[in-house]
């Protein structure tokens, strides 16, 4: 028989390194010989778009279009460290990095452009698409590629650094705020699981995700349906198996990973209250969004069957046991 | 041993003296979805490979008279593309469409899944219910062989060494009669099968069912006829009632053949969706069909 059910998860997640660790991100910016500008940090781009979000960061700082950014971020001889790319952190900790790196970058250009421009101060310069203008008397102007022809790279320069707020806990009573900023999400699914074979099938799932501020909507949705086809992986498929220590599914044959035909389309829903310690207001949701996932599924299997799995992998063999022993003991 | 020596095959006959002359040293490839793997981890050694994925003549889907004759080097992705697998035998074509993955249909072979035997070759069930029989050629000539007796435990019956299965034959079922597949995997795509099920079912005109043939994949040793089925519904109508005596009986064969063993309870109640798959796919043909 197929019955239907529906399930909920929610998860809040606390972000960065944590617990009073130094959680340390550095960038640094540089006008270039053809007047671009140059990005960077040790922010390694996973498949997360790091490379993406980060120069959507720059830009929007720089006030400078995204093909005038020259981005290095993987190569270690040039780059600063910015921490790794874990913990759901980039986003938060290296975006300020480079927010606060290109806010020195710009009044750093401002001095170079009051020197050029002869003028008294830098009050009322703007920077914008590439220009520093005086905002009282526009025609008083200087480009970054002849500021650039003046300067030559490596000149007018400039660095950031972001240091994450977190607070050790206590040793004795674990009490304390060792996370900052919390990302927060909820997850529905509604199945339909077959009593005879065990094999549950995902109709729909409706997901909410916390971002602060959506700096790439396309990329966060990317991260929103990549993290839920891992918790239904981890839910329904993926097992090691493991034997005395010894892995028994060592191929992937064996341990299984959804494929794309296993996948739904989601409805996913951005929501965004932004962060006041963040760039943008931009978190991370990198790991957040494989979270809700298992809880949601286990809910709406429980809903559907009147039976609540503790053990994962919920394959349809490990599924159907646990139904016949709830029959069994309905029985009696 | 090592391999040696690879031979891309041109015409049957060279093939046929190649395997000849090299026997048990030497093995056939076509696809290659499942040789490439044992060669790679050592669970077969053969000296020298004979490449028959260019000859024509295994290539090929005919239609001869009241038969299909499927070219033993005819990949899934022919056999789901053809469109003489679309109305009655749509049973065929959806075991063939669930076997791997695009990549792997593109390359593997019908007559490589029967030559392998594998337990759980998802096309297997779907030709014994069709009755095929395997054409198989050697030097020393030509013999048939009911496919649903390649998989029993009688040696004599498997390929020789200097044999080559040239084709798989059935009758086209006729217009009273469907086949109908199920298949359960662990997951939708590239999945092993845990339990298959065919059935070819013909109705007279007043909807009893006139010839049926079951067979199944992973509920024995080897994909098999399923007689007890069979016998339990020839002459019932054909309704929704079939469901509970189909899967009794079932049942009953595999309590005789599974009990013991680590996976029957869990077969032995999922064969009941899988029955129920098979006659929804039958029924719905003949809802569609003017008989």
């Amino acid at each position: 028989m197929k019955k239907r059910g529906v399930g909920i998860g929610l998860s809040f997640y606390g972000t960065g390194y944590g617990n009073g660790f130094p959680d340390v991100s550095n960038a640094e910016v540089q006008l270039m010989e053809d007047g671009k500008v140059a990005i960077f940090v040790g922010a390694t781009e996973v498949g997360q778009g790091a490379k993406t979000a980060l120069i959507q960061i720059g830009a929007e700082t720089l006030q400078l279009d995204y093909k005038n950014i020259i981005f290095i971020n993987e190569d270690t001889d040039m780059m600063p460290d910015s921490g790794t790319a874990a913990a759901t952190r980039q986003t938060y900790n290296t975006g300020n990095a480079i927010k606060i790196a290109c806010e020195n970058f710009n009044e750093e250009i401002k001095k170079a452009a009051q020197k050029a421009l002869g003028l008294n101060s830098t009050a009322g310069l703007i920077v914008k698409d590439g220009v520093v203008y005086l905002a009282m008397f526009p025609d008083k102007r200087i480009s970054y590629k002849e500021l650039s022809k003046i300067y030559k790279d490596d000149i007018i320069k400039a660095k950031g650094t972001f240091t994450a707020q977190t607070v050790k806990m206590d040793d004795e009573t674990g009490q304390g705020a060792p996370y900052w900023p919390y990302t927060f999400n909820a997850c529905m699914v509604l199945v339909e699981v077959d009593t005879n074979t065990g094999r549950v099938e995902l109709l729909k799932s409706i997901f909410a995700q916390d971002v602060g501020r959506a700096v790439n909507p396309r990329l966060v949705e990317g991260q929103m349906d990549g993290g839920f086809a891992m918790g239904l992986g981890y839910t329904l498929f993926e097992d090691l198996n493991l034997d005395k220590g010894k892995m028994r599914n060592n191929r992937f044959s064996k341990y299984l990973i959804p494929t794309s035909m296993d996948m739904i389309d989601i409805e996913n829903i951005i929501i965004e209250d932004p962060e006041s310690t963040a760039p943008y207001g931009a978190k991370g949701i990198g790991e957040p969004t494989t979270i809700p996932v298992g809880p949601a599924i286990l809910n709406a299997i429980y809903d559907a069957t009147g039976v609540r799995v503790t053990h994962l992998p919920v394959t349809p063999e490990n599924l159907m046991k646990a139904i016949r022993e709830s029959e069994k003991s309905e029985a009696i | 041993m090592t391999l040696d020596q690879v031979f891309k095959g041109n015409s049957i006959s060279e093939v046929l003296e190649l395997l000849n002359q090299y026997k048990e040293d030497a093995k056939i490839i076509a696809g290659g979805t499942d040789i490439i793997i044992g060669l790679r981890n050592g669970k077969i050694t053969p000296k020298v490979l004979i490449d028959i994925s260019k000859i024509d003549e295994l290539r090929q889907i005919q239609v001869e008279e009241n038969k299909i004759i499927i070219g033993s080097a005819t990949t899934y992705t022919q056999i789901v593309e053809n469109e003489l697998f679309d109305t009655n035998l749509y049973g065929f074509k959806k075991a063939c469409r669930l076997v791997g993955s695009p990549q792997i249909r593109n390359k593997g072979t019908i007559g490589g899944n029967i030559a392998n035997a594998s337990p759980a070759a998802d096309s297997i069930p779907p030709l014994i219910a069709l009755g095929a029989e395997l054409n198989i050629s050697s030097l020393r000539g030509n013999r048939k062989l009911l496919l649903e007796d390649y998989f029993n435990e009688k040696e004599d019956n498997r390929l020789r060494a200097d044999e080559l299965l040239m084709s798989i034959e059935f009758e086209i079922p006729k217009k009273n009669q469907v086949l109908g597949f199920s298949k359960l995997g662990l997951r939708k795509a590239l999945a092993i099968s845990r339990v298959t099920l065919s059935s070819l079912i013909g109705i007279d005109d007043d909807v009893n069912i006139e010839n049926i043939r079951v067979a199944s994949g992973s509920i024995g040793k080897y994909p098999m006829r399923e007689r007890e089925v069979e016998e339990a519904l020839i002459g019932k109508r054909f309704n929704s009632e079939i469901l509970k005596i189909a899967a009794s009986s079932l049942q009953s064969s595999m309590d005789k053949r599974l009990v013991g063993r680590s996976t029957y309870p869990y077969k032995r109640r999922a064969v009941v969706t899988l029955f129920e798959e098979v006659y929804k796919d039958n029924l719905s043909y003949f809802n569609e069909v003017t008989l």
